[in-house]
């Protein structure tokens, strides 16, 4: 059996929204940045057992400094979220804390996952202190560029929306 | 014999060969002369050149004088876009003025062969109304058509079940768009409680009609009018009626409601 779930993925300008959903998606990459208006939607069937699969309804939402500014009627009906922050731009993650908390807040029981993207760009064992002296927790560290672990967070997030669904 | 007489035999004999060559030289001369004077003599000799160049010149024309021709072409569209509109619209107004009336002509040559009972009604009804056969044959022609209709919950723009007799992208991705497309409009223009009900493209019109958790979308070609508008709102409310009590069902499945759809939609005339 199928099932459809919408999914957004947010998070500051120019993080790597698009290009990790077009990684996931298309499995391609691409180095010019097109700033996203609005919201894009692309759609993606996972399968998450043998006789279960799906359809990941993915809707792209626009960069921007506040997720305060996010439409809220964009986020109706969100069955999980991806908040993205880019790794080699701390603007990004200083005000991470403050972003989650009005996601939360406006998506209570909505699963929410953390990722930091554009790891082929910085050096981990430099990292680590980093997003530990701003108290970042992450549940993935992606790069769309190279395809570290994006399938593996779109999967995760998946599943945990699948077993949401079964334990109603 | 005196002494001049003796110089002049003197004379013969040393220069008779330069004289001989003279001669020669002022002949040819002539014959140059008449050559050139004389069109048709002249054109035998330096036509068959003067063609072979011309020849030469044209098959050369396209890497030789192509590349400017067509910079200076662009370069003067560029500088000068209206006039060149101006000077292109009534050639390609009769074009497509011509086109269509032919297509016409096509179309209501194809009718005509095919007149029944139909036609004879559209005959009479010509006479008695007023308006051309033509216009009535294009009128029957342009009549609305529902091609898609999809049912979508209202906040997440998860498709829920379609219908469709055309082929289109995939259908989760064009209700994600509808939603976004509804949801923002809704946002940024509306007030309270209205409604984005309508979208409009080419030839599409896509009505929109809300309920409480989902809403339906109902994509039709043709001339969508306020009487077909009227019928499609009807269907709608049908649709939805019907749905609510399949919903309420402990059968409900997704193939029910499809069902549905095509018994509410399918070969429906608008």
């Amino acid at each position: 059996m199928q099932v459809s779930k919408k999914i957004i993925v947010l998070g500051h300008f120019g993080v790597g929204k698009t290009s990790l959903i077009r990684r996931y998606v298309e499995d391609s990459f691409s180095d010019n940045y097109k700033v996203s208006i609005g919201v894009h939607i692309t759609k993606k069937v996972v399968e998450i057992t043998a006789n279960d699969s799906m359809s990941l309804i993915i809707w792209d939402l626009e960069g921007t400094d506040d997720v305060n500014n996010v439409r809220q009627s964009y986020l109706l009906g969100t069955h999980g979220a991806i908040y993205v922050f880019d790794v080699t731009r701390p603007s990004t993650f200083q005000d991470i804390h403050k972003d989650l908390t009005t996601i939360r807040e406006k998506m209570p029981n909505t699963p929410l996952l953390v990722v930091g993207n554009k790891v082929d760009m910085v050096i981990l064992s430099e990292l680590e202190p980093i997003l530990k002296k701003h108290a970042i927790i992450y549940n993935f560290l992606t790069s769309a560029k190279t395809g570290d672990m994006v399938n593996d967070l779109f999967h995760q997030l998946a599943t945990v929306l699948y077993n949401n669904a079964k334990t109603i | 014999m005196d002494e001049k007489d003796k110089l002049q035999v003197l004379k013969d004999i040393l220069f008779t060969d330069d004289r001989e060559y003279a001669e020669k030289i002022s002949k040819r001369i002539d014959i140059l002369e008449q050559t050139i004077n004389e069109r048709k003599k002249l054109s035998t000799k330096v036509d068959p050149i003067v063609e072979q160049q011309l020849k030469e010149f044209t098959r050369n024309i396209p890497s030789t004088l192509g590349p400017s021709i067509t910079a200076a072409l662009k370069e003067e569209i560029r500088n000068h876009k209206d006039e060149v509109v101006d000077i292109l619209f009534p050639i390609l107004g009769k074009m497509i003025k011509k086109y269509i009336s032919q297509e016409i002509r096509i179309l209501s040559e194809k009718v005509n062969s095919k007149l029944g009972f139909k036609g004879f009604k559209r005959k009479v009804r010509s006479w008695f109304g007023g308006v051309k056969e033509e216009e009535l044959i294009l009128s029957e022609l342009s009549s609305a058509r529902i091609e898609q209709v999809l049912l979508i919950e209202k906040e997440s723009g998860i498709l829920a079940a379609s219908y469709s007799i055309t082929k289109t992208i995939d259908e989760e991705m064009i209700s994600g768009m509808l939603t976004a497309i509804k949801t923002f409009a809704e946002d940024a223009f509306g007030q309270k409680n209205q409604r984005l009900e309508l979208i409009e493209y080419e030839l599409y019109n896509i009505h929109l009609q809300s309920f409480i958790a989902y809403y339906v979308a109902v994509v039709i070609s043709g001339d969508y009018s306020i009487k077909s508008k009227d019928k499609v709102q009807d269907m709608i409310f049908n649709f939805y009626e019907n749905f609510t009590k399949i919903k309420k069902s402990k059968k409900f499945d997704a193939d029910m409601v499809h069902k549905e759809l095509i018994t509410s939609f399918g070969d429906a005339s608008i």
